[in-house]
């Protein structure tokens, strides 16, 4: 009995050491997204592309175990950011983690330093995003480089030289700001007015009456979430006729569906939807077919945040080394160049991707107006 | 011109301020029940008009009578089911904002569930503005609000003064225990106060899914002005929450015409804290000395 019974707790042993091993292999992410709050449908956006790439990654065993997101709920607010970095780095144990939305994104990049973890931003464009340190990356350009497309096409192109900017009193409404204000007047234009709104303002019919007074050609947008659409609305409703312009916040599927924002021209970076490089007809076909929305650029930033984890760590596992944050960017510098959604990226010394710009029209035909090459 | 504009949109969204303060105050002031989800209630008949009239297209006077009928069920269901327990018990002036409150969580949650958490409006030709003069914008839906505010507040005040149920309502602000000597029920007439506080939401809910759009988070803004309103207006007069919404719409619209977009919120507090510091009772409130 006794030498029988033996045998059953060494099984059972063996068991227990054997299921750890397997989930010491498995890997895991942090991601955090505004899951909920005025700014939730980003969120959708982006777990619809990152869930996409973790099956991708799972599917192709190109990592020693499966790749899991751990998934914390921002609200778009920085506070609640820091709280879920926080539980990430220190309760989850990840080293890699997605962000978005600039407040966010600048306020997880401490923590991001000092516990030598990668944070990923791909929703984010405030430029202040490019200083954040070595641990902060950028798989979107900045705002800096969509005004520096968009306002030549709109001056050259366009003959639109009076500006007025309405923009949320935010760290990526006050860059777009300063960026327009220094890149205007080399242009032979002029920034008409630059009217700044609280973040969670509502009432925008005031506000389009300054707009018409100020008498502008165009009227760049540089808000985010349920607000733009506001935005738009209200400046519609009440008079402003002119051309409304923005960044990839406008990127969303709600935009694309408003009535009033038909016309509307925003930059996003480059990328060819009917490319024939394999990663991004797969990226396209597949993310269509599970979320049954059309591909932006958006959910191409998170997936390809998510695909790079995947290089990363592979290398990483195939060198034999941990995946840490340090051996991330280690390996992200010795690798240089990837092959994501959009086509082959670098990164710039500051951790952000140069990239194309191309000029949208909400609802146009084209959709794509004019591409601009990285600067 | 650029004054004028403002002025008309002052007033008509201090219309809409009034309507939604109307109806708090008067829960407030006949129940002293700090009714929180009175947010929640705009939101809820907003997103049911929504939802009637531009998903399903009914008819839009069949649309407004749906959601007149499920804020008055919610209000009612609120005070029997949250608050009269609550008061039966404890029945502290925390525990029921605590209840209140958690319910206006559950709501905005639900609806986002359901409607989802992004932007949605009522597409309407009444809240595309026409050029009256050179530069000055109106849209139909300035001058529906207006006059529904003043029908919905006259009708209000002849409701109060001349129905027996109006006089006991009053009359359950002054005194609970007056009420219960002519042989009334309080509680009968506090359901009373939460149907119509609830029901005139309505009227702006609806006209805000047209004019500013929606989100399921807008409760909380609705909340912040009625009770504003109320203060400034002076606790538990109609009359001034009325005066205060309007104000309060006129004086954040003008606050453009010589600063930022970004300061026209805080207008709302500045007048909020001259009252509280300058006229506790506000507009139209009493004195009460101890």
């Amino acid at each position: 009995m006794w030498p029988l019974r033996k045998v059953a707790v060494l099984a059972f042993s063996m068991l227990v050491a054997l299921a750890g091993r397997a989930s010491a292999e498995d890997l895991r992410i942090g991601a955090i997204f505004p899951l909920s709050g005025a700014n939730a449908d980003y969120g959708d956006l982006y777990m619809g592309a990152t869930e996409l790439a973790v099956s991708h990654l799972n599917d192709t065993k190109a990592l020693g175990g499966k790749l899991s997101i751990a998934y914390e709920d921002s609200q778009a607010l920085p506070q609640q950011g820091v709280i879920a970095m926080n539980k990430l780095v220190n309760v989850e144990k990840v080293s890699y983690v997605l962000s978005a939305f600039t407040g966010v994104s600048k306020a997880i990049s401490t923590t991001a330093t000092r516990s030598r973890t990668v944070a990923v931003n791909g929703g984010g464009v405030g430029p202040d995003l490019a200083e954040l340190g070595e641990y902060f990356w950028n798989v979107i350009p900045l705002a800096d480089f969509e005004v520096r497309a968009m306002a030549p096409y709109l001056v050259q192109k366009r003959g639109l030289k009076r500006f007025v900017l309405v923009y949320v009193d935010d760290p990526l409404g006050q860059s777009i700001k300063r960026e327009l204000e220094s890149s205007l007047p080399s242009l032979g234009a002029t920034l008409a007015e630059a009217l700044s709104v609280p973040s969670n303002a509502q009432q925008f019919s005031g506000v389009a009456a300054r707009v018409r007074d100020a008498k502008p050609d165009v009227v760049y947008i540089a808000s985010f979430g349920a607000q733009q659409s506001q935005i738009i609305k209200q400046l519609r409703d009440n008079g402003v006729t002119q051309q409304l312009a923005s960044y990839s916040g406008f990127a969303i599927p709600a935009i694309a569906s408003l009535p009033e924002a038909k016309g509307a021209l925003f930059t996003t970076q480059r990328i060819d939807w009917n490319s024939d490089d394999p990663v991004t007809r797969r990226f396209t076909r597949e993310y269509q077919a599970r979320t049954r929305r059309a591909p932006t650029a958006y959910a191409a930033n998170y997936y390809n945040a998510v695909l790079l984890y995947g290089a990363l760590a592979s290398a990483l596992q195939k060198a034999g080394l941990p995946i840490t944050g340090e051996n991330l960017l280690t390996k992200r510098r010795e690798i240089g160049a990837f092959d994501l959604v959009g086509g082959r990226v670098t990164f710039e010394k500051d951790g952000t991707i140069r990239s194309a710009m191309q000029i949208n029209e909400v609802a146009g035909e084209p959709a794509v107006l004019e591409t601009v090459v990285a600067h | 011109m650029l004054l004028i504009q403002l002025i008309i949109n002052g007033i008509q969204v201090g219309a809409l301020y009034g309507l939604t303060a109307v109806g708090f105050s008067l829960i407030f002031g006949a129940t002293k029940i700090f009714h929180f989800a009175h947010g929640a209630s705009f939101a809820i008949s907003a997103y049911v008009f929504y939802y009637l009239y531009a998903v399903l297209l009914v008819w839009w006077p069949i649309a407004i009578l749906a959601a007149c009928i499920v804020v008055v069920l919610f209000g009612v269901a609120l005070d029997r089911y949250v608050y009269g327990p609550i008061q039966s018990t404890d029945g502290s002036f925390f525990t029921i904002f605590v209840g209140s409150f958690g319910v206006a969580v559950v709501i905005q949650n639900l609806i986002g569930t359901v409607f989802g958490r992004g932007f949605i409006s009522v597409p309407s030709v009444l809240s595309r503005s026409v050029e009256l003069l050179p530069g000055l914008y109106v849209a139909p839906t300035a001058g529906i609000a207006v006059v529904t505010a003043v029908v919905c507040f006259v009708a209000l005040q002849l409701f109060l003064g001349r129905t027996n149920i109006g006089i006991a309502l009053r009359a359950l602000s002054e005194s609970p225990a007056l009420v219960r000597t002519f042989g009334l029920n309080p509680k009968a007439v506090s359901t009373c106060a939460f149907a119509l506080g609830s029901l005139l939401v309505v009227p702006a809910a609806v006209l805000t899914s047209m004019t500013s759009g929606l989100n399921a988070a807008i409760g909380g803004r609705v909340m912040l002005i009625s009770v504003a309103a109320t203060i400034v207006g002076g606790v538990g007069s109609l009359r001034g929450a009325a005066c205060a919404g309007l104000l309060l719409g006129v004086a954040e619209n003008l606050a453009l015409w010589r600063f930022d977009p970004q300061w026209s919120e805080a207008v709302t507090f500045l007048i909020l804290f001259a009252f509280i510091v300058l006229r506790p009772s506000g507009f139209f409130g009493r004195v009460v000395t101890s």
